[in-house]
């Protein structure tokens, strides 16, 4: 009996470590891909879709630069520049501007994955077999309620560069699988290769975006925020966003547990009236569409739909401050 | 600090495949020229367009045919990705050249069309590198229609037939430029003769073989 | 006379045209099919050269290609709402802002097949098993959505609209943590934000 208790808090104490060594893989994880500079070719796949992509990220004078293409003949393109991200979508002759964050004060406004992280997330480690002629590790991120996806990442043992990553729902159907075919960690990147390609001479040019808020904070009166948010989310960051076209600008919360982030943007509806509730999905990310009290509220987030559709439709005016209040896992949310 | 080493591509099937591997065809001059034949394209000139068609269309019906379990279906899907190519010219920068970049289109055409069928979009990554690494085996494992494989024969008789009998000089030229990839001036070295002269002999064997051909074609 | 046109597209095929004398060379091939058809036959020379064996196009492939970018570039092909799985109910005057049914209506080409429904269609995966065996995922009570109220229509999104969830997209994928912050720009890359879109019926809303 006394046995068996030991085998039990043993292998207990065995999954926390399990647990403890997959956060620090992925925090060595996030250190790479923040720091590093590095050129690689990846193929995304979703459900009936798959493309390959290019990668160039550079670190110089302390910024991120970033250049992120299609190759197969979308020729979409995401640039970062020193102070703007711009996405070039050829196939609709457009390009989306926005202003950059401060990384800095960013990336400490976000969570880090933390002890409390093992409420909603089992975390493990085991070694995996050899991708792209390197030893990795395989961190498995499995959720532990239906509000969250799952994700299983192969790290390279040496740079802890993720060379491959399936996100995948609660039951482990896979939903999104992205894999490098080469992957170069460079001392120096040229500067021709973070420029754009795509010749958007004749574009519309459409900037939105104006600076982060100073504080991650819930607007008092007049504001909005979600009155049921899943367990584990909390408010990491507040700012306006500014709509073309529009003298007022959209509210921007974000939400995140420190694995994923879900963004609810609160607009004034157009004057032609509410439109019917609409939900989107591309690739592992969803979108919800609603309209509440002559507002359109946006959730967009790395969750599954019904997240983000529970989420939008909680949204509603503030008139006084009480806390948001928390969905008990397990039970129905209503 | 010392540079980081590469990662070495992990297998055939995903290696960045250079078009070339199987064929002579390619060469700086053919790069230049299908570029000048896109930007023609992109200027709406869709005779270009179709020049580009005519000129990869056995190559890419080839390369899908491989990679599909059905290769009844290739010509099908080899032209929605010529098809998708046309839609994405505007994007096409001459980075690459046009075929790399028309291959990578086709193979992800092909990619697309297992994977909707099968419905298990992981798992395509087993069927092509087993395909594509092993050409032969695929080829015999495909059971092609026995009209298209008996009219693929004949043409490769008739040509070889039509190769062999014509004069030495005009073998030479063409199978220099076909098989070994040499550009004119090349060749024009390699037979000491000037460029004209090969380019003639280049011209009159394709004719000979041309008039070989129309028969089984039409 | 002929000749000497055939021996341009010869040289053509080669790579060896000078590029001044393109122009012409195309023009002429935009109206003579058989120029077109001796271009075709050349590169068949060369391939089997190379390569014999194996499928080749018929001799009306690159004729049937053009009629195809012709038929795109115009009006779309019957709804693919078609596509994979039989969640799609397509319903016909819905009310939702540009109506059910494209079947007809001049559409971007760009309009691809539900995403969403095809993975719900899709069996899961045998090779690859995510999570440890013997561990089951808690399953907590999912929004009930009574299959009845809920009425899936393919919508055509208005451009605008596509292009707020696009810009929308960028600005959430800034704060995206750095584990899915790849996953939610390349999404960005290749979906078209908007076009896998379902609008529920307003019976649905709480």
């Amino acid at each position: 009996m006394l046995l068996a208790a030991c085998l039990v808090a043993f292998s207990a104490q065995a999954a926390d470590d399990g647990a403890q060594e997959a956060r620090a893989w992925l925090e060595r994880m996030s250190a790479a891909l923040a720091s590093r500079n590095y050129d690689g070719l990846f193929t995304h796949a979703t459900g009936r879709q798959v493309e390959t992509m290019r990668i160039v990220h550079r670190v110089s004078d302390g910024k991120t630069y970033e250049r992120l293409v299609s190759l197969d003949g979308s020729g979409r393109e995401i640039v970062r520049t020193r102070d703007e991200v711009h996405a070039y979508l050829p196939d609709r002759r457009v390009v989306l501007v926005e202003p950059r964050g401060d990384e800095g004060s960013l990336l400490k406004a976000l969570p880090t994955p933390g002890p409390k992280l093992d409420k909603y997330y089992d975390l493990s480690v085991s070694k995996g077999s050899r991708l792209l002629g390197r030893e990795v590790v395989v961190i498995d991120v499995r959720p532990l309620d239906i509000y969250r996806y799952g994700y299983r990442l192969w790290l390279d043992h040496e740079t802890a560069m993720p060379l491959q990553t399936v996100v995948a729902d609660g039951a482990g159907n896979p939903i999104e699988h992205i894999r490098f075919t080469q992957l170069q960690v460079k001392d120096k990147i040229p500067t021709r290769d973070i420029e754009p390609t795509v010749d958007a001479s004749g574009f519309q040019w459409i900037r939105t975006g104006r600076k982060l808020a100073a504080m991650p904070e819930l607007p008092a009166k007049g504001g909005w925020r979600p009155l049921r948010v899943p367990p584990g989310f909390r408010l990491v960051a507040s700012r306006l966003q500014s709509i073309p076209g529009s003298p007022m600008p959209a509210q921007h919360l974000i939400f995140s547990d420190g694995i994923a982030a879900i963004s609810i943007f609160i607009e004034p509806s157009a004057p032609s009236g509410p439109r019917p509730p609409e939900s989107s999905t591309m690739g592992s990310a969803n979108a919800y569409i609603t309209s509440v009290k002559g507002h359109v509220i946006t959730a967009i987030g790395e969750v599954p739909a019904a997240t983000v559709r529970e989420i939008a439709n909680s949204v509603a005016p503030v008139q006084e401050v009480p806390r948001p209040t928390v969905v008990e896992p397990g039970g129905a949310a209503r | 600090m010392q540079p980081m080493p590469n990662f070495p591509p992990p297998d055939e099937s995903m290696k960045s495949r250079e078009p070339g591997d199987d064929d002579g065809g390619l060469s700086a001059g053919t790069e230049q020229s299908d570029l000048e034949l896109v930007r023609r394209a992109q200027r709406n000139e869709r005779g270009a367009f179709d020049l580009l068609v005519l000129k990869y269309q056995h190559k890419v019906v080839k390369l899908v045919a491989r990679l599909l379990r059905d290769p009844t279906e290739a010509e099908d899907v080899a032209q929605e990705a010529f098809v998708k190519a046309y839609r994405a010219l505007g994007s096409f920068r001459g980075d690459s050249a046009f075929y790399t970049w028309l291959y990578r289109i086709a193979v992800n055409t092909a990619r697309n069309t297992i994977a909707s069928r099968q419905r298990r979009p992981l798992d395509y990554e087993a069927e092509l590198s087993e395909s594509e690494q092993n050409n032969v085996a695929a080829r015999l494992k495909h059971d092609d229609t026995p009209e298209a494989s008996a009219l693929s024969e004949e043409i490769r008789v008739t040509v070889n037939e039509a190769i062999e009998q014509l004069p030495e000089d005009l073998r030479t030229a063409i199978v220099l430029r076909e098989v070994e990839g040499l550009s004119y001036e090349e060749i024009a070295e390699a037979m000491d003769c000037p460029v004209g002269t090969v380019r003639s002999r280049i011209f009159r064997a394709r004719e000979a073989i041309d008039r070989a051909l129309q028969p089984l074609l039409d | 006379m002929t000749d000497q046109i055939r021996e341009q597209l010869s040289a053509l095929l080669d790579g060896e045209l000078p590029k001044d004398e393109m122009g012409l060379l195309v023009r002429r091939l935009e109206k003579d099919a058989t120029l077109r058809r001796t271009f075709g036959t050349y590169a068949l020379i060369g391939e089997t050269l190379r390569a014999p064996g194996g499928r080749i196009a018929r001799t009306d492939f690159a004729a049937r290609v053009g009629a195809a970018i012709d038929a795109a570039e115009g009006i779309a092909p019957a709804a693919q709402a078609a596509v994979a799985g039989s969640d799609i109910r397509p319903q016909a005057g819905q009310g939702a802002p540009a109506s059910g049914a494209t079947r007809g209506r001049r559409v971007a080409f760009w309009q691809r097949p539900m995403v969403r429904t095809a993975l719900a269609a899709s069996a899961a995966v045998v090779a690859v098993v995510l999570f440890r065996p013997g561990t089951t995922p808690v399953v907590a009570e999912l929004e009930p959505q009574p299959a009845s109220a809920v009425a899936l229509v393919n919508s055509s999104p208005a451009p605008a609209q596509s292009q707020r969830l696009a810009s929308y997209m960028v600005a959430h994928s800034q704060y995206s943590t750095p584990l899915v912050r790849r996953n939610v720009l390349t999404s960005l890359l290749a979906a078209d934000p908007g076009i896998t879109r379902v609008s529920y019926e307003m019976g649905d809303a709480p």
